[in-house]
């Protein structure tokens, strides 16, 4: 049976009046890369605070490796790699000698921790950067950096809190893989994004928060079986009759069917060749259509279904 | 872990350049200016201790004599008479080889060529003749009897007032102006001290949060940035000094290892004093960094770094803040050595000093001692 690495149990923190965290339980297996999915606001870094025992919190409990985690708890901490939504290095320091310091908190020996620098510059492949100083790096360097800082010591669990934002697709996709081989080479991972598509393709599991509440957990698969939406289906076309339309709406599967700005949008609940079926009968009415495309549902029609609101501001 | 924390400490320290243009640019530039604008104004007003003086008497003035004989007798005299008549006299002041020409008559007068050190010195001792010169033809017109006690306590009185040096310090009025520029520099050292916080408090920057994080005791961490911390502001005092004395060749008298030593505490008072005000409460770091710049200011304002007078009018009505005011603490330190005889004032503040930053860098602990924050 999995061991459980990470333990909260009925967490509250609040604000004032603000409740940041209301009632948040969640437990996170070995070997797992947990992704804490929610918009800006909904408690996720909150609760890495806490988890880290950064913040107090008014109630509840949380457990990492089956102990209490406290402020005071350095055998738990030592096998925690944090990093930060804010990068956190000296800026004063080499590329080099912020990895070895960040390392030298968690590991005395001095060959052992030269070894570990080496393979976490390796890691995020900053070999060219070791003498430059944070400031003449890149934002997508700069973020590799503080990703090393973070993981130089191989932790058993790694938290990362937004790692990717302000990041160019190029530096993303190299820090999702690297999360991934860590991941591989045995670390629990807990990532926290309010971008769906990092947490679909990296995440074994995803926990969505909103309000400082979990409002789904499970796989992707799990998720996106919460919704009714199973297909999406979109259609350029002119000049749609009413009567198409309704004869669209009762086909199988089908349970609406819109027609806005010569677009006709068909959503399908579960069943098969529901675009076949949908053609066929345009077909059938002679009736000539434009560029054609079919969508799966997304995290953010199962936050939507569920909160009524996107999960992602539009700004964004 | 602690010599990990201490070494990266000192390489952060050494490499922010606020510190290298506060702690040692700052002082450079600075010194290099006093010495430029003042340390000349000195040389030639009073670089050397003894005034010549031309003395013209209408009749023979038996008991100036005898003064003027006394004052010269001594060591360091600060007057020297070469008695003439009214054009000679007349001469050597034109030629700048006498300061002042003293008319004795039923009283002294003075004449001297402009204003400066000098001649306020020769006017002072003019008056001072004069005023008591009245005090004893009174008591001998009043009461004969205790006239003689009278002058010799008026004579006593005119001795011990030439008698100024009482160390073997340099009380020149310019070299306080470069002890004033050392104790600056060392309450600028409250700027390093603010940095401590800042880097190991989970509340103020993402680095502290960081190291929050890490298996690493805050206490360790923050005693080594302390420490390093300390250090650095140690050798930029030492800098500093050294600067002063050897470059600027500013005589610090024969006390040279005090001055240093009262510099190091000096620059432990700062950091400390830096340390404590990072510590106290949740305050923006630039916030904090206001405060600290403001009552630093205050402080060497309130010492008189900037206004001469500043210290003896809180001494009179407020006499306990100089004794707790870090700057007055650190200046106070340097003057001890030059004006009082022996080390027991120059003792009571160092110790002064030692106290204040202990009890500083305690209360910053006692502030940053907890270990959760309600808000980050």
């Amino acid at each position: 049976m999995e061991r459980t690495v990470v333990k909260i149990d009925n967490l509250v923190k609040r604000y004032g009046e603000l409740t940041a965290l209301d009632h948040f339980s969640l437990e996170i297996k070995e070997g797992e890369i947990l992704g804490l999915l929610g918009p800006n606001g909904s408690g996720k870094t909150t609760t890495i605070n806490c988890l880290l025992s950064l913040l107090s919190f008014d109630k509840g409990r949380i457990e990492i490796f089956g102990k209490e985690m406290t402020p005071t708890s350095y055998d738990i901490k030592k096998e925690i790699g944090i990093i930060m939504q804010n990068v956190a290095v000296f800026d004063e320091l080499t590329v080099y000698e912020n990895i070895d310091y960040f390392c030298g908190l968690y590991i005395n020996d001095k060959a052992k921790r030269k070894e570990y620098v080496e393979e976490a510059v390796k890691f995020v492949g900053l070999e060219d950067f070791l003498k430059f100083h944070p400031k003449k790096l890149s934002g997508g360097l700069l973020r590799r950096l503080n990703i090393a800082c973070g993981i130089a010591h191989k932790p058993k669990l790694i938290i990362l809190d937004e790692p990717t934002v302000a990041v160019d697709p190029q530096s993303r996709n190299k820090i999702l893989e690297g999360i991934q081989e860590l991941n591989k080479n045995g670390a629990t991972v807990i990532y926290t994004s309010h971008y769906m598509e990092e947490v679909e393709q990296i995440c074994t599991r995803i926990a969505i928060m909103d309000k400082g509440k979990k409002i789904a957990e499970g796989t992707k698969d799990e998720l996106k079986r919460m919704t009714r939406n199973t297909e999406t289906i979109i259609i350029e076309i002119l000049d749609l009759p009413k009567a198409i339309q309704d004869k669209i709406s009762g086909l199988p599967h089908v349970y609406k069917a819109d027609y806005d700005d010569d677009k006709l949008t068909v959503y399908c609940s579960g069943g098969k060749h529901n675009l076949l079926r949908v053609l066929d009968l345009l077909q059938k009415e002679e009736l000539s259509f434009g560029r054609v495309y079919s969508e799966l549902p997304t995290l953010n029609d199962v936050f939507l279904e569920i909160t009524g609101k996107a999960l992602r501001d539009k700004e964004e | 872990m602690f010599l990990h924390e201490l070494k990266y400490e000192l390489l952060v320290c050494l490499r922010v350049k606020e510190i290298l243009i506060w702690m040692i640019i700052f002082p450079v530039c600075l010194g290099a200016f006093f010495k430029m604008a003042l340390y000349n104004v000195y040389e030639k007003d009073i670089g050397f201790s003894t005034i010549e003086v031309a003395v013209v008497e209408n009749s023979p003035n038996t008991a100036l004599h005898t003064v003027l004989d006394n004052i010269e007798k001594q060591d360091d005299a600060f007057l020297k008479a070469t008695y003439t008549d009214k054009e000679e006299a007349e001469k050597l002041l034109q030629n700048k080889e006498v300061s002042g020409i003293i008319f004795s008559d039923a009283e002294l007068t003075l004449t001297v060529d402009g204003k400066g050190m000098r001649s306020t010195m020769l006017s002072d001792f003019v008056k001072t003749y004069n005023d008591r010169q009245r005090i004893i033809t009174e008591a001998v017109k009043n009461d004969p009897v205790s006239a003689q006690a009278v002058i010799d306590e008026l004579s006593k009185d005119i001795s011990t007032c030439t008698e100024i040096p009482l160390n073997d310090g340099n009380p020149n009025y310019y070299v306080q102006y470069f002890y004033n520029l050392i104790a600056m520099v060392a309450i600028f050292g409250s700027l390093t001290g603010l940095h401590i916080t800042i880097n190991n408090q989970a509340n103020l920057s993402a680095l502290g949060a960081r190291k929050n994080c890490s298996p690493t005791p805050k206490s360790i961490s923050t005693l080594a940035s302390l420490i390093g911390s300390i250090i650095i502001q140690g050798g930029c005092m030492v800098i500093c000094v050294t600067y002063i004395k050897y470059v600027l060749k500013v005589d610090f008298g024969s006390h040279l290892p005090l001055v240093y030593i009262s510099a190091f505490i000096g620059g432990i008072l700062g950091v400390s004093l830096g340390f404590f005000v990072g510590s106290i409460g949740r305050i923006r770091t630039d916030m904090k960094t206001s405060i600290l710049i403001s009552v630093s200011l205050l402080s060497c304002f309130l010492s008189g770094l900037m206004v001469g007078n500043m210290k003896v009018t809180v001494q009179k009505n407020l006499p306990w803040f100089n004794k707790i005011n870090p700057a007055a603490v650190i200046s106070d330190s340097f003057h001890c050595l030059d004006y009082y005889k022996g080390y027991d004032m120059f003792i009571t503040k160092i110790v002064t000093m030692l106290v204040i930053s202990a009890i500083f860098m305690l209360l910053g602990f006692i502030m940053i001692r907890r270990k959760k924050y309600a808000d980050l």
